[in-house]
């Protein structure tokens, strides 16, 4: 079950650019969802469809299974959001910018000082948002976003501008609201390491196309296949001999023997048959592709 | 009234709160009457001669619009406008709001609704101010009689009511100009233009054609008590059913609402 679901999404702002091109989202319920991409991706345009920030021109958006444009108000009633930037009334304390919200989503008032609780800033008294630092403004954003209790968050890159610290502080955040309130989240960032340690699904955008969708395991899953074995020995050539009387696959690149991954016994039995054939072994060595490097590729691709 | 429009302007309502617009429309309320208090303690005799002519309540009033239609009221009405409708631009809200549950038609009438009785308390104010520019010299000199003559209320009404229903279309127009235009400046310096160009035009044939003159030309009309060849109001109520259905019609024809 999805509760975001978008079919052939496609947008341009001008004739010539195509912004999204046939984006298929897919974000479970109850997932947090990482939505990652290079800036320029398209991230934020298909966030702003999303939320009816901008008109559909082609293609189908769903959430809840309804679709968007029939079902604008009641989507949106189940609907936090931080798009970019937080979009506070600097004037305003956290409290009156909270009353006003709690007054348009007609919540009960005790949520202001529930969400402000959650957030961390219920000591910030009259203090006005502009006074606020960076990561205050974007806790009492996501403060904003969850006065009506929504089940679902779409937050693009709200960790933009934020110290180490207080990226880890909205990371532990979204996991407690995810896990102990059942709120699905749908996070965007142009950063795989920012939010993999956050995600239990990943989908990559780039250049208006969606170039891989899945859970993060399935992620790091293709991220061992693409692992690769070092061998460094004595005689290189005389080693690749042994290693395909072995019925395996082995390339000489840059004085070192490449192999794909094998497992713990066929490592065994290949270092024994080469020291046993009169070759030294030097070093063998897994070599893993970070996260990073498998995302850069897909971009790149 | 549909609860969510109610909700909706107690929003718009609580945003204004220690904003700049609140303390114009106070300053703009109180600022000829105490100018009219600091004048009448210095040349006593201006206020003497009013208290010598037959109608005093007329009279005091009169004079007291006389800059307010002019200059203050439609300048007004352009800077308190201007600054409500830019309070989300200048905060970078008009996405949140837009991705909350209310419909666009909530937003942008109640948004207008918080300007007309931002205006009606600007006219409050401003007639609290009439009485109180009348009265409290009497308090410091005592060469000036306090003003036991009776308040003529219903010519009060009236002209208030006249003067306020004279300033809608300006309001609307302004009110458009506003939502449309992320860049301050352009709002505010075409409702100057607007303003400074309809008094520039008091003497034009068609004067009566543009509605930032309206209060202008109300207060010369009434001043020298001449039958109005048109009728402002009717013009007035039309401008205003005009721009406020195209300014709605604009509003929710934007393809990018945030």
């Amino acid at each position: 079950m999805y509760c975001i679901e978008t079919k052939n999404l496609s947008h341009s702002f001008t004739r010539q650019a195509t912004v999204l091109n046939n984006v298929e989202l897919q974000v479970p319920t109850g997932s947090i969802f990482g939505f990652l991409g290079p800036n320029g991706a398209g991230k934020t345009t298909t966030i702003r469809l999303l939320l009816g920030l901008i008109e559909r021109q082609q293609g189908e958006i769903k959430i809840f299974d309804k679709l968007l444009e029939k079902h604008r108000l009641s989507i949106l009633r189940s609907i936090g959001s931080l798009v970019e930037s937080p979009s506070l009334y600097g004037h305003l304390s956290a409290v009156e910018n909270l009353s006003l919200w709690q007054k348009l989503y007609q919540c009960p008032k005790q949520r202001i000082s529930e969400v402000l609780e959650i957030v961390g800033l219920s000591n910030t008294g009259n203090k006005k948002a502009n006074r606020f630092s960076l990561g205050m403004k974007q806790r009492l954003s996501i403060a904003v976003a969850l006065l009506h209790q929504p089940a679902l968050l779409i937050l693009d890159e709200p960790t933009n501008g934020l110290d180490p610290n207080g990226i880890i502080e909205i990371r532990d955040l979204l996991k407690k609201l995810n896990k102990e309130l059942g709120i699905s989240i749908l996070i965007s960032s142009h950063l795989l390491g920012e939010i993999e340690k956050l995600v239990t699904h990943v989908g990559i955008i780039s250049r208006g196309k969606m170039v891989f969708q899945g859970s993060l395991n399935s992620l790091v899953s293709r991220q061992q296949k693409s692992s690769r074995l070092t061998l460094e020995t004595s005689d290189l050539e005389k080693s690749v001999k042994v290693i395909r009387s072995l019925q395996l696959n082995g390339s000489i690149e840059d004085n070192k023997i490449i192999l794909p991954v094998l497992s713990k016994d066929v490592i065994a039995g290949l270092n024994q048959k080469l020291v046993e054939t009169g070759i030294d072994v030097y070093e063998m060595s897994p070599v893993k592709k970070d996260l990073e490097s498998i995302f850069m590729e897909l971009i790149d691709n | 009234m549909n609860n969510t429009f109610v909700n909706s302007f107690i929003s718009e309502w609580l945003k204004k709160r220690h904003s700049f617009a609140s303390w114009l429309v106070l300053l703009g309320g109180v600022f000829i009457p105490f100018i009219s208090i600091i004048t009448f303690l210095v040349y006593p005799k201006q206020l003497l001669n009013i208290h010598a002519s037959e109608h005093f309540w007329k009279n005091m009033f009169q004079d007291s619009w006389q800059w307010m239609a002019f200059m203050l009221l439609p300048m007004g009405v352009v800077l308190a406008v201007s600054l409500i409708t830019q309070v989300e631009f200048r905060n970078n809200t008009w996405k949140q709001l837009h991705t909350a549950p209310i419909p666009f038609a909530s937003i942008y009438f109640s948004k207008l609704f918080v300007l007309l009785i931002m205006m009606l308390q600007l006219f409050v104010l401003f007639n609290i101010g009439i009485y109180l520019s009348a009265v409290m010299p009497s308090f410091f000199n005592k060469r000036i009689p306090f003003p036991h003559y009776t308040l003529d209320f219903p010519f009060f009404l009236q002209e208030n009511a006249k003067y306020f229903i004279l300033c809608l279309p300006l309001l609307s127009l302004q009110y458009i100009l506003s939502l449309q235009f992320r860049n301050f400046l352009i709002p505010i310096g075409s409702g100057i233009a607007l303003v400074v160009g309809g008094l520039m035009a008091l003497s034009w044939e068609y004067s009566y054609t543009l509605p930032s003159a309206y209060t202008a030309i109300h207060f010369l009309q009434s001043k020298a008590a001449v039958q109005p060849e048109h009728n402002l109001l009717l013009w007035s109520v039309g401008y205003f059913i005009g721009f406020t259905l195209l300014g709605y019609w604009m509003y929710i024809s934007k393809k990018e609402k945030g």
